[in-house]
């Protein structure tokens, strides 16, 4: 078993010093998994995200990216938020070249290999003939896809991911949950796949997307459990009708189900 | 076609009674003697030069208040310390209306255009700088914090983020300021002209038909003259705000 690309060693956040949000969290992130984090709402997975972003800093405890410890936001680790924060005075070419054009994921590229690497991912979500559309002009689905474009066109190490789906219907969230694999590379070896961390409240979501779960509990947010998700690669709709999905799904859901209770009923 | 005449209707209607009102006094001013002096104001070219003088005035005093408001309140905006630490001054000289602080500014730079200038870039600094800094203020968090992400210098993310998202507050910002310079323009060359009589400008020429000549129609030429290029310029302005921040519905 080769070093943990992300290493979490017994971190805490609290705020204003009474409000634990995460409370001795351990976990490690290995490099090529995709990861994802699912508890019920308070159980403080945005702020791990957020700590992962180096945007907000940990109370205590360490956190490690290739054995060095994570000190404020960097390039190599991009953010996909719950929100897309999509910047609105820029087209949609103009949000996926952003990165690249002003950070330094674009350093070394002339400018016809940047046009070409914006092309191909705008290609690649799905948006071709969009590129000069502005945000507002766009339905949601097609915002989460300019998103996950900008995410992808800086070419980050690790993909931060806080409920990029939540906010859309159903019927978009499943075909988004395909192309999400695809682009990630379900179907290339997986020592060719990026690290992915995807934070998320639904079950079934994590299941079908990740390697592994981490459950966490709430108020304050420990990690209950890691579930390994064995169901084979790729995965598509036969994973969603499969015995085993709703097995681990029905597990994951006993893990967190009188919390989860708790919360509606308060 | 239906519209365009309804928005004729009330103007025409408007005149109509006021020809009819007026008609009992021979000095009130009517329509028909309006018209005649506007004809002949327009046609030695005073009026235009009048509007010519008091327009650079507006816009010289203007750019100063936009060079130093837009910058300050992006300052303030953006670092809770310099606001917490202005705010009590701005916000103590804010309610000081232009017109009160004349006295001082015609003691001080006299009554031409200088003073003239400095009561437009006062009354035009506040509407833009609190435009600003609420534009600023109100910035999507997750936009800084995406541009934080992606690892931009802070000021790349100040040229490339702040800025534009705040853009569209600033801009409304501008045309608030530039509508209460053009009324400040007025009062304050009024107030000037009394003094000399020699700065020019649209408001001094009211001044001088008012206290010289008592020449109602003149004033009354002026008066809409005033009010059409304050007309004109909000038009211009929101033109060019649309086609600057086509992304924002202001």
């Amino acid at each position: 078993m080769s070093a943990p690309k992300i290493r979490l060693d017994c971190v805490s956040k609290s705020f204003g010093g009474s409000v634990v949000a995460v409370e001795k969290l351990s976990l490690d992130i290995r490099d090529g998994e995709f990861l994802a984090i699912v508890g019920p709402s308070g159980c403080g997975k945005t702020t791990v995200l957020n700590m992962l972003a180096g945007l907000e800093p940990l109370t205590s405890g360490t956190m490690t990216l290739n054995g060095k410890p994570i000190e404020g936001p960097g390039a190599e680790r991009g953010v996909m938020f719950q929100d897309y924060a999509l910047f609105p005075w820029r087209t949609v070419r103009g949000n996926v070249e952003f990165g690249l054009v002003y950070g330094p994921a674009g350093q070394g590229l002339s400018p016809a290999e940047r046009t070409e690497r914006v092309e191909r991912t705008i290609e690649m979500v799905g948006l071709k003939g969009s590129h000069e559309k502005y945000p507002h002009q766009l339905s949601g689905g097609m915002r989460q896809r300019v998103a996950l474009a900008r995410l992808m066109a800086s070419e980050p190490e690790i993909l931060l991911m806080d409920e990029p789906l939540a906010a859309l219907d159903a019927q978009t969230r499943v075909i988004l949950q395909d192309e999400l694999l695809r682009i990630w590379g379900q179907d290339r070896p997986a020592t060719e796949r990026r690290t992915v961390v995807f934070i998320t409240h639904a079950i079934d979501e994590a299941v079908f997307l990740a390697d592994r779960v981490a459950v966490l509990s709430s108020h304050p947010g420990r990690l209950k459990q890691i579930i390994d998700i064995d169901l084979p690669r790729p995965r598509g709709d036969a994973t969603r009708r499969s015995g085993d999905f709703a097995r681990l799904c029905q597990s994951i859901w006993e893990l967190i189900r009188e919390e989860a209770y708790r919360a509606t009923m308060n | 076609m239906k519209h365009m005449a309804l928005r004729l209707a009330v103007p025409l209607l408007l005149l109509a009674g006021w020809q009819l009102l007026a008609s009992g006094s021979a000095q009130a001013p009517r329509p028909t003697t309006v018209a005649e002096a506007a004809i002949a104001m327009l046609r030695d070219g005073d009026l235009l030069a009048g509007l010519a003088t008091s327009l650079g005035r507006v816009f010289a005093g203007f750019a100063i208040a936009a060079c130093v408001a837009i910058p300050l309140g992006i300052a303030m905006g953006s670092m809770p310390t310099v606001e917490r630490n202005l705010d009590p001054l701005v916000e103590t000289f804010r309610p000081i209306a232009a017109l009160a602080i004349l006295p001082l500014v015609i003691l001080w730079l006299g009554s031409g255009s200088g003073a003239a200038i400095a009561i437009v870039a006062y009354a035009a600094f506040f509407p833009i700088l609190i435009n600003t800094i609420s534009g600023v203020k109100r910035i999507e968090p997750s936009l800084m914090r995406a541009a934080l992400t992606m690892g931009l210098t802070p000021l790349t993310r100040m040229r490339v983020v702040l800025l534009p998202a705040a853009l569209p507050s600033i801009l409304v910002g501008m045309r608030i300021g530039l509508g209460i310079a053009w009324t400040a323009i007025i009062a304050a060359e009024l107030a000037v002209g009394a003094k000399s009589g020699s700065s020019g400008g649209i408001g001094q020429m009211m001044f001088v038909f008012y206290a010289y000549s008592i020449d109602l129609n003149g004033m009354v030429v002026c008066m809409i003259a005033v009010g059409i290029v304050a007309f004109a310029l909000d038009r211009a302005l929101r033109w060019a705000l649309a086609i600057t921040v086509p992304w924002s519905r202001i």
